[in-house]
């Protein structure tokens, strides 16, 4: 039995993680410059990269943000190019490690393909800001500020977070199991 | 965040892709501004495109207001980190210099102006019209194999969804206030902590959506298929070539000068 979401499923269910990248933010208003702590834009995409895969989380990646600022300004066009790079790589790395990890266990595929997408990302973006979108501008130590000093609770959340939320999609049937459970019946 | 505000405008009048394609040139021009005549070249079309959208100053003030300790936090860091080199007042790590003064004012006036065209753009143009518009701007990305009307219904269903699922969120927040989170009060670790709660049911809800819609979809037979491109009607009025000229030519201007 394949168990594998289909086409149609995994484009809708990246359109849902395109309306909560701009959705979520919002829901994080409440709290002053929640947006560099929390990165809550960043949840939505790691998860749908996750789930549906490369092609799709990069898609995700691209469009969350770039929607995100034509509809609400935010993240301001500045900071979009360097923002959408480093989203579209969380996607596409998120998707491709969980293609390519299986250690026969949810969590553990989850966390290594988790931290290595989140790695990679903030890695790849900094080199795009320092080289391309703030040349000569952009500083080590401001990426390492912006990446992990300054937003070390978003890191947290989406450590805890994602993990939990996929978890409870597969638990709730909305998208395959990864290890099916088998019957003992027919073994 | 930016609503559609129903007018009779000339922006309103105007197709989605000419206002997308002009806000492209005008978001290259703002990039490019670094010159004080760039400024005022940039004050002068935001004054006169909030005039022909009819979109009024006390709504423009508001949505720039609502951003002003973002502007404040990257005016101070530029103000004080920017460059000890002819310093005006020094301090530890601390340098107030010109050149900071220069490059922490004209990040911020870059950003305020961004927000007034983004603004433009989204008060004048309905979130359907805007979804044409980008459907039709990526029908190039055809021609390397990309299926731009998966793209387009994936983009068109997303800008669906955002109200629907803000209607979820909110409502998740009041049920999670009713059983006492504290959103808008205490230490941020508390107020972080209510959130948490509210992101895994908003999580759920949205999936739950999308697994009925593609459910829904699959038993009507969509597919995958080439030949999903809506027509487009290419009528282009004197009002939309005009608006390209004049915005193309607001770039190459901020180019030379």
């Amino acid at each position: 039995m394949k168990h594998q979401l289909s086409e149609v499923k995994c484009a809708v269910l990246t359109a849902a993680s395109i309306a909560l990248c701009i959705v979520l933010p919002m829901a994080f208003h409440a709290i002053p410059n929640a947006g560099n702590i929390f990165l809550p834009m960043h949840i939505p995409v790691l998860i749908c990269g996750l789930v549906c895969g490369w092609r799709y989380g990069l898609l995700c990646g691209i469009a969350g943000p770039v929607l995100s600022a034509v509809l609400t300004g935010m993240p301001p066009a500045a900071v979009l190019p360097g923002m959408a790079a480093e989203t579209a790589v969380f996607g596409v790395a998120a998707g491709f490690m969980m293609k390519t990890v299986h250690t026969k266990r949810l969590f553990p595929d989850l966390y290594i393909s988790l931290i290595t997408a989140i790695l990679l990302g903030k890695v790849i973006s900094g080199a795009a800001k320092a080289l391309i979108f703030s040349a000569g501008q952009y500083s080590m130590a401001a990426w390492v500020s912006a990446s992990f000093i300054t937003a070390w609770p978003g890191l947290l959340l989406q450590l805890a977070l994602i993990p939990a939320v996929v978890a409870a999609l597969e638990k709730s049937k909305l998208i395959p199991a990864r290890y099916p459970k088998k019957s003992g019946r027919f073994q | 965040m930016g609503q559609y505000m129903p007018g009779n405008s000339v922006f309103h009048k105007m197709r989605g892709t000419t206002k997308l394609i002009c806000f492209f040139w005008i978001l290259t021009a703002v990039l490019l501004t670094d010159s004080a005549a760039g400024f005022f070249l940039l004050f002068l079309t935001a004054g006169a495109s909030i005039a022909l959208a009819g979109i009024g100053l006390r709504n423009m003030g508001k949505t720039i207001a609502r951003l002003k300790v973002f502007f404040s936090v990257i005016f101070l860091m530029n103000l004080f980190f920017f460059s000890p080199e002819q310093a005006w007042w020094s301090c530890w790590i601390f340098h107030i210099s010109p050149a900071g003064f220069e490059q922490g004012a004209g990040v911020v006036m870059r950003v305020v102006f961004l927000l007034v065209f983004s603004r433009i753009l989204i008060a004048t143009t309905t979130p359907v019209e805007l979804t044409g518009a980008l459907e039709i701007l990526l029908l190039p990305l055809g021609v390397f194999g990309i299926s731009t009307g998966e793209l387009a219904m994936i983009l068109s269903v997303a800008v669906q969804f955002i109200p629907i699922l803000s209607k979820e969120a909110d409502q998740i927040r009041k049920a999670q206030i009713a059983r006492g989170a504290k959103f808008e009060s205490g230490h941020l670790r508390d107020r972080a902590k209510s959130v948490l709660p509210v992101v895994i049911p908003v999580f759920l809800a949205a999936f739950r959506r999308a697994d009925e819609l593609a459910l829904a979809m699959e038993a009507r037979g969509y597919r995958k298929t080439k030949a999903q491109r809506k027509q487009c009607k290419f009528r282009v009025h004197v009002r939309d070539v005009q608006a390209v000229v004049l915005s193309c030519a607001v770039c190459i201007t901020q180019i030379l000068l």
